[in-house]
């Protein structure tokens, strides 16, 4: 299991190297990094970024895009053998899933395979510098190419980091439904079961079979009954559709209660545990479509 | 900040332009709610969420559009939404909100369908 996070504060001192990727991503790195005042150096390439990373100190490492998978990963364990906590967001156009689960076992920030959502990718940048410390929140506990468990911290953070780790896979039989599925009950786990507290972890497995998708989210906390949760939509009655919105704020509530009822729609099956403190999504694949034989 | 937030006004309506994510992660379903209680608090009681270029929205955005609907509701005034699309409107589309909130693909016909409940009241 990793350890509880120390570090207190973020980054102040900001310094990035950028490896080229193209005029679109390189202007949008740009845009970013210049209006949050950070200190910008350029790369030719991969190699010229490790020659510079093993010189000179930086906070994050964005490599280029036209590296092979392996080559990235191998990059990314040998920029950190020399900088250990160097942020590193890997950039990709040809990549495997092995490849997403080795940079995640050799600790990098993040993963973007192309297509590149922009958007996604300038919020990512600004979380590497966000986060007071971020490279004992995700930890892979065992993983083969059908079935990957890992152990995450309980913060938001880590949360939108494995997130994107799963969006790099683009495997076109997890579409972006099951990804949201998942994002809801990992952040019902982390806050509901975790507390958002970083000392506490949640146990995920992702497991890829022929013919379903399956995840398993189990956080630490005590559990609980889905069929008592009359603040939550899922207990919703067909012909009120809002009805949780008034127990909410009859018990002085935030406002809420939607994620379960959002999950359980976008998967095929949302299965509780007895003690509740477990989940599991089931999205089945239909044949004529799958890209598995 | 991944969501921007600008409001225009026509006639009685309050319209807000959503661009970016409605989403927990970096605070911006917080930025939304604060944003609807202070147009609330001003007194604002129609609103018009454009949602054209609003990329992805989770629960905690949902909710706070849903809790702001079912408040304005009670003293009065609606909440409706225009141009839903993509993974913001499979979201409304699954949680069958679309039935319950009112959606426009024109703005034009979004801010008469307020005018046109008012003329229901008046009437009435």
């Amino acid at each position: 299991m990793t350890s509880p996070c120390n570090s207190a504060a973020p980054v102040q001192q900001k310094r990035a190297l950028v490896v080229e990727s193209g005029r679109d991503i390189d202007e949008l790195l740009t845009s970013v990094l210049d209006g949050d005042g950070w200190s910008l150096r350029r790369a030719d390439d991969n190699q010229h970024a490790l020659a510079l990373a093993t010189t000179e100190p930086f906070d994050l490492i964005v490599t280029g895009r036209k590296m092979l998978g392996p080559d990235d990963v191998e990059i990314l364990r040998r920029i950190r053998s020399a900088r250990a906590h160097v942020r590193l967001i890997i950039l990709t156009d040809r990549f495997t899933p092995g490849d997403v689960i080795a940079a995640v076992r050799e600790g990098a920030f993040s993963y973007f395979s192309a297509p590149f959502d922009a958007a996604e990718l300038a919020e990512m940048v600004r979380a590497a510098m966000a986060a007071p410390c971020w490279d004992d929140g995700i930890e892979v506990l065992s993983a083969t190419p059908a079935w990957v468990r890992v152990a995450a911290r309980c913060d938001l953070s880590t949360a939108d980091r494995l997130v994107q780790f799963l969006r790099g896979v683009r495997d076109p039989d997890i579409p972006e439904g099951i990804i949201s599925a998942f994002r809801e009950v990992l952040l019902n786990a982390i806050e509901y079961g975790g507390h958002f507290d970083p000392s506490q972890h949640v146990e995920i497995s992702f497991i890829r079979a022929r013919r379903a998708v399956a995840c398993r989210v189990k956080d630490p906390g005590q559990g609980f009954s889905l069929e008592e949760l009359r603040h939550a939509a899922v207990n919703n009655p067909a012909d009120d559709l809002l009805r949780h919105v008034a127990v909410r704020e009859a018990e002085g509530l935030r406002p809420g209660g939607f994620g379960l009822l959002l999950a359980k729609k976008l998967v095929d099956e949302l299965i509780y545990s007895e003690q509740g403190n477990e989940v599991l999504l089931v999205k089945y694949i239909d044949p004529a479509t799958s890209q598995v034989a | 900040m991944g969501l921007q937030v600008s409001i225009r006004e026509s006639d009685d309506v309050s319209i807000l332009d959503l661009r970016g994510r409605a989403t927990i992660d970096a605070g911006e379903s917080e930025l939304l709610e604060r944003r609807l209680q202070k147009l609330v608090a001003n007194g604002a009681r129609k609103l018009l969420l454009n949602l054209t270029d609003l990329t992805r929205v989770d629960s905690s955005g949902i909710s706070v559009i849903v809790g702001t609907c079912v408040s304005l509701r009670r003293q009065g005034g609606d909440l409706r939404v225009l141009c839903p699309s993509g993974p913001v409107l499979e979201v409304f589309r699954v949680l069958h909100l679309l039935e319950a909130i009112p959606s426009f693909e024109d703005e034009a016909q979004a801010l008469a369908s307020f005018r046109s409940r008012d003329d229901a009241a008046s009437s009435s």
